[in-house]
């Protein structure tokens, strides 16, 4: 049965659908997956196939920002040579 | 001896000579003799003849024809200027080798002639002088140009003279006639020599106080208009020694405008010019914020670039350098010395050999750094830094590591090129070699967490690390005694080492683990200590609730090995990371809510999660508007949700269902129209009249999708930890 294509979508094609989303995105982000969620993964391929042009394209989840160092706070006078 | 005899004799001629010419009586400089004012005022001489000769009594024709020769070469000797015309000396050496009496007479005669000329002309030059200057200050406000142009000409004359150039400058009307003639004059030699009788004055305290009172300043930096190489010339080193030596003179400069019209001068090509120019910036800028603005305004920036780029004179580099250096740390200067390209330029000069340019530049980069993460051409000057890591020079280090921590800041250009010329190993050789110095260590680590993320040769950077033995120095540096910054810098670089899977044992070995649980906990300590969440704690400037973040973040990564995980979950983490869902801070609860959901991937950590009460916080966390939280969250749900009753999974299912339609607007509508009402959504779980969902109507056609789910996860089936990781898309 294809859910995917019906046009209404009902709430456990929702469902599907939006933790096809999050297991996903997990990836994405690098983490790791159960075994009993790579099968749903499988199991559900066409909505997988849908859901991934519609991931963000950006980085989610890339750790702290670069920061710069401040050092201009004083003058300091060197020795007249 | 007869020789000296006639020394003395000759001497005493010259002087009875002098005498007529300049003086009514004997100074006493042959005889001896004092010079006595009796009390009328008027001068005598003292003096009391005691001379002594010895004459010899009836020389031959041949000594006296032998001693008029020799008196004529002692006299030819010592006073050459008094040959007439024609006449000629025979000298009478024979060998070489041997000197005549003359000859070795000579030499101390023309030190006792010096001698003489220097007492002779003291005296007189200054007598003259003090006669003269009254006169001479008139002549120089004369209406006639040509009058004052002769008495500009002879005050300068007499300042080449020390006796007399202290008369003058002892003369407050003298040196403000001098002063008042150079500005009045519309005659180019005046203003030269009335600029040349300033520039000597200036060479003495007294003069340079005369200059000063007498209004000089504004008059000299007015003469820096003037289209005449010498005046300027002139004009600027006097200003120079005013503003060395002379006090007050730094602000009577900078009320004369004396900035705007030295920043143009930086277009003149004399190299020696533009270090006197150059170093008068420097003293009047230094410390003072309204200069540094008003040079900027003026060009200086670019003017300052110019010269560092086109100039091999070393003094010249240096005092620019150090007008630089007050620059770069002025907010308005900084970006406008990057633009004109002051980076490239400085980095030009670091491998020389003049000590203090290099420093001078050095010092420079690293205050302009900040504002040229996004210069372009920086490539060799980035080279020249890592090979610089190499110094033991603890000033060269913290310059060098503080410019790369900067440049390498979100530029992804700089990091792949630091990254495949050696930086890393570089800055771990930097990191061992700074020890306890902060100033090294911090940058250095920033350096390499930057060099280890977001580019693309991160990878290359994370692996390099551990080829280069870094892991160990590296977690070293959580330890006591905590300088926070390096803390925080070196669980941000923990944290992006762990990205690399093979780094993770490493890591482990190393003791990461352990030493970052124990510094989240006495953070977190740290930041329940304070009642309301807008206290802070601030260590070292660095928030406890950045560590805490910190922490969290780099043991979230460290997660994602299984024996990692495992270890982890073994110290207790779990309630504490529970507790951080809660955390005010978005960052906070990113992190806690990911390293659960790694932990989560064990069965046993699962139960430990729920049993924490997760579960509420983590489904108010579905509604974050970060998708990051709102995915970590869900993932955990559905972990610990796997052996849970249906109801407590249907009420996940609705949940995530209704959370994540904040992100589909449109889904959300449709979902909307196609269910019943949403308040039998929110019935209380433990009614019995809980509203059959949509899943426990389906029929035969579909299995319904928490017996589906159940069926995938059986308890039976072991997970295997050796299951490689997924690859992230």
């Amino acid at each position: 049965m294809n859910r995917e294509e019906a046009p209404g979508k009902s709430p456990e094609e929702m469902y599907v659908q939006q933790k096809v989303r999050v297991l996903l995105m997990l990836k994405k982000m690098g983490s790791n997956l159960t075994p009993s969620e790579e099968a749903f993964l499988r199991n559900y391929a066409g909505v997988v196939n849908a859901q991934m042009s519609q991931l963000p394209q950006h980085n989610i989840d890339q750790g702290a920002e670069d920061v710069v160092m401040a050092f201009s706070r004083q003058e300091t006078e060197d020795r007249r040579q | 001896m007869m020789s000296m005899q006639m020394n003395e004799a000759e001497g005493s001629v010259k002087v009875a000579e002098w005498q007529q010419t300049y003086y009514a009586h004997d100074s006493g400089i042959q005889s001896g003799t004092t010079t006595v004012r009796d009390d009328e005022g008027t001068e005598y001489s003292a003096k009391k003849y005691a001379v002594t000769t010895t004459l010899v009594e009836n020389p031959t024709e041949v000594e006296a024809q032998y001693t008029l020769t020799r008196a004529q070469r002692v006299r030819a000797a010592m006073f050459p200027e008094t040959l007439v015309e024609g006449e000629a000396v025979l000298s009478t050496q024979t060998d070489p080798g041997q000197q005549t009496n003359v000859q070795r007479l000579a030499e101390p005669s023309q030190l006792l002639k010096t001698a003489i000329v220097h007492l002779i002309n003291y005296q007189d030059d200054a007598e003259l002088a003090t006669r003269a200057v009254p006169e001479l200050t008139k002549l120089l406000a004369d209406d006639d140009a040509v009058v004052v142009n002769k008495a500009a000409m002879i005050v300068n004359q007499l300042t080449r003279k020390e006796a007399s150039r202290r008369v003058l400058m002892q003369s407050p009307q003298m040196v403000a006639a001098v002063v008042r003639a150079m500005q009045n004059t519309g005659d180019m030699e005046t203003a030269r020599c009335a600029a040349s009788v300033l520039h000597s004055l200036s060479h003495q305290r007294e003069g340079l106080l005369a200059i000063f009172k007498s209004g000089g300043i504004p008059a000299l930096v007015r003469m820096l208009s003037s289209p005449m190489e010498s005046v300027l010339f002139y004009a600027i080193t006097t200003l120079h020694n005013l503003l060395l030596h002379q006090e007050g003179a730094k602000m009577a400069v900078r009320l004369a405008d004396g900035l705007q019209r030295m920043v143009p001068l930086l277009k003149k090509s004399n190299p020696k010019f533009l270090a006197i120019t150059t170093d008068c910036l420097q003293l009047l800028s230094y410390g003072n914020q309204e200069s540094k603005l008003i040079i900027l305004a003026n060009g200086g920036p670019e003017g300052l670039v110019f010269i560092m780029r086109n100039y091999n004179y070393e003094k010249l580099l240096w005092t620019t350098s150090r007008v630089l250096k007050v620059l770069s740390v002025c907010p308005s200067n900084k970006p406008a010395i990057v633009e004109a390209g002051g980076m490239q330029a400085l980095g030009q000069h670091l491998t020389g050999s003049s000590q203090r340019l290099t420093q001078n530049c050095l010092w420079t980069l690293r205050n302009l750094s900040d504002a040229a993460t996004k210069q372009e051409g920086l490539d060799g000057l980035l080279q020249v830094l890592v090979g610089q890591l190499g110094s033991d020079d603890v000033n060269m280090l913290t310059c060098a590591t503080g410019i790369l921590s900067n440049l390498t800041c979100n530029n992804s250009r700089n990091k792949a090129l630091v990254t495949q010329c050696g930086g890393v190993e570089a800055l771990i050789h930097a990191v061992l070699r700074a020890g306890e110095k902060e100033d090294v260590a911090e940058p250095a680590v920033c350096a390499l967490r930057h060099l280890t993320s977001r580019h693309q040769d991160a990878e290359l950077a994370q692996n390099a690390v551990r080829l280069h033995y870094g892991i160990p120095a590296i977690v070293k540096l959580l330890g006591q005694p905590h300088y926070w910054p390096v803390v925080k810098a070196t669980v941000g670089l923990i944290r992006n080492l762990a990205l690399c899977p093979v780094n993770q044992a490493p890591l482990r070995d190393a003791g990461a683990i352990p030493r970052l649980v124990n510094l989240l906990l006495k953070a977190h300590q740290d930041t329940q200590r304070h009642t309301s969440s807008s206290q802070q704690t601030y260590q070292d400037g660095v928030r406890m609730e950045e560590i805490v973040e910190g922490c969290t973040g780099a043991l979230h990564i460290l997660a994602r090995d299984p024996v990692n995980r495992g270890e982890i979950a073994s110290m207790q983490t779990i309630p504490l990371f529970v507790q951080l869902l809660y955390s005010y801070v978005e960052n906070v609860k990113r992190v806690s809510a990911g390293v659960l959901c790694e932990l989560a991937l064990d069965k046993q950590s699962a139960e430990m999660i729920d049993a924490e009460g997760a579960s509420a916080p983590l489904m108010e966390l579905l509604h974050s508007s970060n998708e990051g939280i709102a995915t970590y969250a869900a993932a955990v749900l559905f972990r610990i949700s796997e052996d849970k009753s249906s109801d407590y999974r249907k009420r996940v299912s609705v949940e995530l269902t209704h959370s994540l339609f904040k992100h589909d607007p449109a889904a959300w509508e449709m979902a909307h129209n196609a269910v019943p009402m949403q308040a039998a959504y929110l019935a209380d779980e433990l009614d019995g009249g809980y509203p059959p969902y949509i899943y426990s109507d389906l029929g035969v056609d579909g299995m319904p999708l928490e017996a589906e789910m159940h069926e995938q996860y059986m308890p039976e089936m072991a997970y295997d930890p050796r299951q490689a990781y997924p690859e992230p898309l």
